[in-house]
This record gives C-alpha cells, sequence and structure tokens, in this order.
C-alpha cells in the first residue's frame, strides 16, 4: 500500500503540482529502513552486547598477567577454539582478547546480516512483485537499487555504532576500537555485495537466501580450515573473515587490509548494479525451469507435498552436516595435548565450554555448533509453516478436507524428522572422521551427542509451535531469537561469572557436551519432554485461532 | 425439508475493534446459486472464511450441510470445493502436479470431467506455477474446484484474473454445476456475472445484509427509475416521499422512486411534461441504491 502512495507522491513532485516534497529517494530509503527495523535493532543488541561482555569478562576472569600467561599458553592454539573464534594474536591484554573474542564472533554474525539484509532489500522485495511497482514509478532501476543497498549501508552503520558503544563501554581505546569495528563491518560490507550479487543471480527469494547461507558458510569453513590445519594459513586471504583476522586490531594493526574487503565488496556491488540493469524484473540470471512433465510421486497429503518441496533444502542441510563434521573429525586428532592442570581445567570452564584439550573434548565442544544448527534447522520448518499460513497457500488446504490437526502434526513430525537425519549425519561423519584420523572415539559415543543436539532441536521446535499458536506473526522471529540467546548465554554467562542459577536458565547448561562430558539423558529426556508438551499446547492454540494473513 | 447447504444465523465477526461482520443470518438451500454482492470490505470474504471454519466466529452460528463450520470443519470440506479470490498455490508444483496434489487431498475427482476442464479454460498444465499469470492460477483452482463436483461452491471472486473468454468458460461451467444440482455461493462485486448465473442475492453492507431476495423481488421491492423531461425548467420534487433525485439537467430529471408513484404523478400533473420514461431497476442501480446513495431519501 505504502508503494503506492510513494510513487504517487513522486508522480505529483515530478508533475510539479504540488509543493516541492522531498525527493523520490529518501521516501524509498525510509521504506527500506522500515522494513529492516526488527532485524536491525535486534542485531545492534547483539553486537553491543557481544561488544561490551569480552573485554568485562576478560578482565574480571583473568586480572592479572600470570593469570593470562596460563591462559594463553594453553588456549591460544587450541584448535576447538580457535575453530570457535578464529586465531588469536594477543591473549595478554584486554584489547587482544576482545577482537579475537569480538572480532572472531561478530565476523559471522556480521555476514549472515549483511547477506540477509541484502536478499530482503533486493530479491525479496522483487519476489513479492513490490520492484516492479516501484519501478513503474520515476524511479529507474540503478536509481532503486543504489537506494536500497544505501539502506543497508545505513542499518550497517548502526551495527557499527552498537558495537563501537559496547568496546567504550567496556573500557577499550577508541582508536583500536574503530579498527576491529571497521574489520566487522567490511565483513558486512563484503557480504551485502554477496547478497546483491545472489539477488540478481536467483529468481526466488528462497534460492537466494540458500545460495547467501552456502557462501556463509563456505567463507566460514575456509577460515576454520585455515586457523585450524597445520600449514593452511595462507587460505585466510581467500575468505573475506580471514580478512578481518588479518586486519589485526589491537593487535599490531594492518589497516592496509582494509583495502581488500573495501574493493571485493565494491567490485561485486558494481557488477550487481551492471547485472541488474540488463535483466527482466521479476526473473533471475538463473532461470528456474518453467515446465515439466509431471511427476505425481509425494502428493497424497500436505505432508508429503511439504517433504516434496523440503527435499532439496533437507540434503543440502544433511551433507553440510556431514562435510562439517568431518572436518571436525578429522582435526580431533591434532588438538592441543592432554594432561592439563585442574586450574587451567577451571579457567577453560569459564569460557562456559567445558575441557577441551582432548579429541573427545574438541569433538564435545565442536558439537556445540549443532547444538545451535540443529535447533536453527528445526526453527526454520515453524518459520516455513508460517509463510504458508501468511502467503495463504494454507488457507486452500484447509478449505480441504485437511484437518489443522492433521496437517500441522504431520509437518512437525517431518521437522523432527529432518532434524533426526542432521543431527545424525554429524554423528555419523564426525565418527567417520575422527576415525579416518587414527583418534579413537566410538561411535556409541558420538550418537549420544547427536542425541543432545535432537533433544535441543526438540525443545525450540516445541517453543517455536507454542508461538506459532499463540502469536503466530511473532512466531518466526520469535523462535529464532530464543535459540540465539539461549546459546550466547551459555557462551557468555561463564565467563561473567554469573551465579549459579542465571547461568541455568539456558538449556544449553543442562546438557553434557558429549563426548567431552559424559551424556546426561535426564536432562536430554526433559528437554524433549518440555519440547512435546509445548508443542501440544502450540497444536491446541492453533486449531482454536483464525489463520493470520500476512 | 433439506439440510440447508449454508445456514448462518446472527453471524458476527470482529476482528479487535473493527467489526467485520454484524450478525448475518442467512440460508441457502441446496441447489440454488446464490450472489453475495458487496464493495471491498463488506465482508463477503470474511463471511467466507468463517464457513470454512478458518476464522472463529465471535458469536453466532455457521452451518454447511447443518455441519458446524468450526467445530466439523473436515467434515463440512468434503462438501465443498472453494475458490479463494487470491489464486495462492505451490510455486514449484506445475498445473497438473497441483491439480492433482487438490484433488487427492479432496478426496474426490471427476477426471474425465477435469480434463475437459482444462482444455475448455486452455490451461497448459504443464507450467510451473510460479510462471503462471494470476488468472492461469486462478482457471487451476477453479478446475481444481468444478472437477470435485462437490456440493457446494464457494468461490470468491473467482473471476477477478480471467479474460472474458474465460469468463464465458466459466459461465458455462458453473450452468453445468447447477443443472446436476450442484450448490453455488458466489461472492462477487462483478454484477452482471450475478446477473447472469444466481438465482437469489443477497446485498452486504459494512457487515450487515441488506438486502436479499430473487432478483425479480429485489427489483419490484426496490426503486424504480424515472426520467422525466419538462417544457421548462425542471422544478424541486426531492422533498415528495419516497422520491429522490439522481440527476439533474436544466429541463429533465432523473429520480429513483420507492413505493407508491401517486404523490409524484399528482405532482407531475401540475408540470408541463414532454416525457416520461420508467423501467425497473438493473442491478447496477440496486447496487447503488444501497451503497453510495442510501441516504439521500433523508438527506434530499
Amino acid at each position: 500500500m505504502s508503494t503506492t502512495i510513494l510513487s504517487l507522491e513522486a508522480d505529483r513532485a515530478a508533475a510539479g503540482d504540488l509543493p516541492r516534497r522531498p525527493g523520490v529517494a529518501p521516501v524509498l530509503a525510509r521504506r527500506a529502513l522500515r522494513d529492516a527495523r526488527v532485524r536491525t535493532i535486534a542485531f545492534m543488541y547483539l553486537f553491543g552486547l557481544v561488544a561490551y561482555v569480552q573485554p568485562v569478562g576478560f578482565r574480571s576472569a583473568f586480572p592479572s598477567l600470570e593469570s593470562r600467561i596460563a591462559f594463553a599458553r594453553s588456549f591460544g592454539d587450541n584448535k576447538a577454539v580457535v575453530l570457535f573464534y578464529g586465531k588469536a594474536y594477543d591473549l595478554l591484554t584486554v584489547g587482544g582478547y576482545s577482537a579475537w573474542r569480538v572480532g572472531g564472533t561478530l565476523a559471522i554474525f556480521a555476514a549472515v546480516f549483511g547477506v540477509l539484509a541484502s536478499v530482503r532489500a533486493l530479491r525479496t522485495e522483487e519476489d513479492s512483485g513490490r520492484a516492479e511497482l516501484v519501478l513503474s514509478s520515476i524511479v529507474d532501476r540503478r536509481r532503486y537499487l543504489t537506494v536500497s543497498l544505501a539502506a543497508v549501508g545505513a542499518t550497517a552503520v548502526a551495527l557499527g555504532c552498537a558495537e563501537t558503544a559496547g568496546l567504550l563501554a567496556g573500557g577499550l581505546p577508541p582508536g583500536n576500537s574503530l579498527l576491529l569495528v571497521l574489520s566487522t563491518v567490511s565483513v558486512l560490507w563484503v557480504f551485502v555485495g554477496v547478497g546483491a550479487v545472489i539477488s540478481q543471480v536467483a529468481s526466488t527469494h528462497r534460492l537466494a537466501l540458500q545460495l547467501g547461507g552456502a557462501c556463509v558458510g563456505l567463507a566460514l569453513l575456509v577460515r576454520v580450515i585455515a586457523d585450524t590445519a597445520n600449514g593452511a594459513g595462507w587460505l585466510r586471504w581467500f575468505t573475506p573473515l580471514g580478512w578481518a583476522e588479518e586486519q589485526r586490531p589491537f593487535t599490531g594493526e594492518h589497516p592496509l587490509v582494509l583495502l581488500l574487503p573495501l574493493s571485493f565488496g565494491a567490485a561485486l556491488l558494481v557488477l550487481a548494479v551492471r547485472l541488474a540493469q540488463r535483466r527482466d524484473i521479476g526473473c533471475g540470471i538463473l532461470a528456474p525451469r518453467e515446465r515439466s512433465t509431471p511427476r505425481l510421486a509425494l502428493l497424497s497429503s500436505p505432508t508429503a507435498q511439504a517433504l516434496r518441496g523440503e527435499l532439496v533444502g533437507l540434503a543440502t542441510w544433511v551433507g553440510g552436516a556431514a562435510v562439517f563434521a568431518i572436518i571436525i573429525g578429522v582435526l580431533a586428532k591434532s588438538t592441543a595435548s592432554a594432561g592439563l592442570s585442574p586450574q587451567l581445567q577451571r579457567e577453560f570452564a569459564k569460557l562456559g565450554t567445558g575441557s577441551i584439550t582432548t579429541p573427545a573434548g574438541y569433538v564435545g565442544l565442536s558439537f556445540l555448533l549443532f547444538e545451535l544448527a540443529v535447533p536453527l534447522f528445526a526453527v526454520a520448518q515453524v518459520s516455513a509453516l508460517r509463510r504458508e499460513e501468511s502467503e495463504q497457500a494454507l488457507e486452500t488446504l484447509l478449505a480441504l478436507p485437511v484437518g489443522r490437526y492433521r496437517w500441522l502434526s504431520g509437518r512437525l513430525a517431518l521437522a523432527a524428522g529432518g532434524a533426526a537425519a542432521v543431527a545424525l549425519s554429524a554423528a555419523l561423519f564426525g565418527w567417520i572422521g575422527v576415525t579416518a584420523s587414527g583418534a579413537s572415539l566410538s561411535l556409541p559415543e558420538m550418537l549420544e551427542a547427536s542425541v543432545n543436539c535432537f533433544a535441543m532441536a526438540a525443545l525450540f521446535l516445541g517453543l517455536a509451535v507454542l508461538l506459532f499458536g499463540i502469536v503466530p506473526r511473532a512466531a518466526s522471529a520469535g523462535a529464532y531469537v530464543l535459540v540465539t540467546l539461549s546459546f550466547l548465554w551459555q557462551l557468555f554467562g561463564a565467563l561473567l561469572s554469573l551465579p549459579h542459577w542465571a547461568l541455568d536458565l539456558t538449556p544449553y547448561a543442562h546438557l553434557g557436551l558429549a563426548p567431552a562430558q559424559p551424556f546426561r539423558p535426564v536432562p536430554a529426556l526433559i528437554l524433549v519432554l518440555i519440547g512435546v508438551v509445548s508443542a501440544s499446547a502450540g497444536v491446541a492454540a492453533f486449531r482454536r485461532r483464525d489463520l493470520a494473513q500476512a | 425439508m433439506d439440510i440447508p447447504a449454508i445456514y448462518t444465523d446472527r453471524l458476527t465477526k470482529s476482528y479487535g475493534r473493527t467489526l467485520a461482520l454484524d450478525g448475518l443470518s442467512l440460508t441457502v438451500r441446496p441447489g440454488e446459486a446464490y450472489g453475495f454482492l458487496g464493495p471491498n470490505g463488506a465482508g463477503k470474504t470474511t463471511t467466507i472464511r468463517l464457513l470454512l471454519g478458518l476464522h472463529h466466529a465471535s458469536s453466532g452460528t455457521a452451518l454447511v450441510f447443518g455441519l458446524d463450520s468450526w467445530n466439523e470443519p473436515v467434515a463440512g470440506h468434503r462438501h465443498v470445493a472453494y475458490v479463494p479470490g487470491e489464486p495462492f498455490l505451490w510455486p514449484s508444483l506445475t498445473g497438473a502436479e497441483s491439480l492433482e496434489f487438490l484433488g487427492r487431498l479432496h478426496g474426490g475427482t471427476d477426471v474425465g470431467y477435469r480434463d475437459q476442464l482444462i482444455e475448455r479454460f486452455e490451461l497448459d498444465a504443464s507450467k510451473k506455477v510460479r510462471a503462471l499469470s494470476k488468472g492461469n492460477r486462478q482457471k487451476i483452482q477453479l478446475i481444481a474446484a468444478l472437477a470435485t463436483r462437490a456440493d457446494l461452491l464457494l468461490l470468491d471472486e473467482p473471476t477477478s484474473g480471467l479474460d472474458p473468454l474465460m469468463e464465458m468458460a466459466f459461465r458455462e461451467s458453473v450452468h453445468e454445476a447447477k443443472d446436476r444440482g450442484q450448490t453455488m455461493f458466489l461472492s462477487s462485486h462483478e454484477l452482471s456475472e450475478v446477473e447472469a448465473t444466481c438465482d437469489r442475492v443477497g446485498i452486504l453492507r459494512s457487515g450487515r445484509l441488506v438486502d436479499q431476495g430473487s432478483l425479480s423481488e429485489l427489483r419490484q421491492l426496490s426503486a424504480q427509475t424515472i426520467e422525466v423531461t419538462f417544457d421548462g425548467p425542471a422544478p424541486e420534487l426531492g422533498r415528495l416521499p419516497g422520491v429522490a433525485v439522481r440527476a439533474t439537467t436544466p429541463n429533465s430529471l432523473h429520480l429513483e422512486v420507492s413505493g407508491e408513484l401517486s404523490p409524484l404523478l399528482a405532482e407531475l400533473a401540475s408540470h408541463r411534461v414532454t416525457s416520461l420514461t420508467s423501467r425497473p431497476p438493473s442491478l447496477e442501480e440496486l447496487f447503488l441504491h444501497h451503497y453510495d446513495g442510501t441516504d439521500e431519501h433523508d438527506h434530499p
């Protein structure tokens, strides 16, 4: 609706029969910013929080130089930790530590945000037909694209400001803080470019997000290999996440490296604008197949038809989990040797990640990644349900002799089955990797790790369904926030020396990090039960409410 | 006595503070073709969503073949085929796959008739839904609905994306359905379509049923249209009881008269009338009467 108003305003302004109004660009930009505001504010909190917690936490957890030396000696080269946070250059100063933890974490979030923001601003708008409407007004393509990307740029600046505020509040000096922020924002910049190019290539919003996710995953994979495999450090120059590390804020800065992401991102954006000018609006360069001979398999029920649509996505998840798990498994052997003093073990515990100096420890910590990823997969399924509802395909389904219970329970079974498949794939291929590298971990131990992932997924699936039943319009975002917050709580809580009851607020605190720690069946079972109860309540609520359009 | 195909009693729905449907009482008998008229936002789609149990009524009753819409939706849906106003389907399925899917979910499809409809509507069934225009997606839903031979067709502005040729195909199919004894509930603001296909009409305004009846009944009950031309300036007639002035030129009047004609005729007798025509109102005029001009009787 507002786009119509906008084009009308623009037309009138052009005709000159109104007092001078602000140009088209600000109107478009305001619209784009409004669309992005919830996501931007959520990420601003995240950036500010991470930036503030790390320096403050480090100062309180490792107050003396001795404790920092001990920490650095054991920790700096630990592959499992490096896998999570990237390469550390200096662990003796608050700045060096913060650069490592803040920079490493936020670079990944920045990449995700960048792709998401630019795909939403470009491909989603086009997919929905809104772009066509805007382009039918007096706005030309280049201007439209530029304004949309400028609005994304504005959100990037907002995230940068939030990170700066967090670092300054955490007591770090402004100059170096700025360089750290620049390294994060440079990643964002590159991935905005990536998203912009993908938006030209992919014809649907969904495909664009999948390709974007694959790019972030690939960048992360290259960084992980560069940082953890012996002699592969040069690979760091081949991933934007590595460029952020090479800028080395607080630890002998190399600000010139900034030119690399800057120019690469600019090149991508120029490419996107070029591509946009020569293609048909509403289509991508990768033209999807428009016709095919009918395949009538998997059309017998809504669940079967959903499986049909999700097969490629599910295969990608299972395959991605397999690749990551194999790499983790292969690297397990080369992790730091065992035999740390109990005191150091305690220091590790402050990272909220448990003991991590044996292959089992390393795999256990790494599986925390899957304990995040598998619930995200489950939440994504609920998010797909919600999309089906808001796009009114669900209305067509439920006007047929298909009951709400049958529809929702079938889809939940599908989501749970998918989550189990991803978790099993991770365990199985992790075990294959470990065994191939010559370390010894039994398959049952690995399966315990996958049960942990599944329990976590069941919990968040249930909570997401509950949200879907009660507050459908906020369900998707709400569930993602729940998973992310719970995970970050686990990572930061210990470092901040929170009291025990506060640490226990996150479900992650209750699982044994198998195979590093003994598997704890009772908490896992309780998480699954909470998930089942919430899901039942969610289904009941869904059966009692109106279908809710967008 | 037959169980009505559709029965609602004081059906009311509000969304927050917005009252979308206000005490709708309506009966559609089996085999009847009912035209549900109203402008955008009058509550037509809300009514259909309540009948399908997609939304929960704030109060009142909605029954489809005697089955409660909210409590027994699936049982009711076995008798129903629905065509939504916005043809949302699954983008990655082709037309043929969509028809198969919808048919299987409904539980019964007359395959021969479906193929006949595909031909009649000139649907390219091998194309994926994402590559189809709105009209073509609407054809898929129409074909799927008609091919089920369901007892009740619930059609929500089903031809809004169709070209005139396809509208003719639609009318043909609807007449076939009527001949087979199927009930039709057609929500529309296309009066010619309703006039061509429906036996009975209800007019909805701001969530209330303001008029209902067969077309001939409505015409009789409603105002007649009278055009009078005078030899000289047209007199002021708007204050006469039951007379509303629709349009004026210097020496002619376009009047709508409800009720008795005699006061008007008596008044006209004292003027020099050169021509006078009277005709029953078209559906357009009935419609407009209920929408823009309702209050002209009160504010001449």
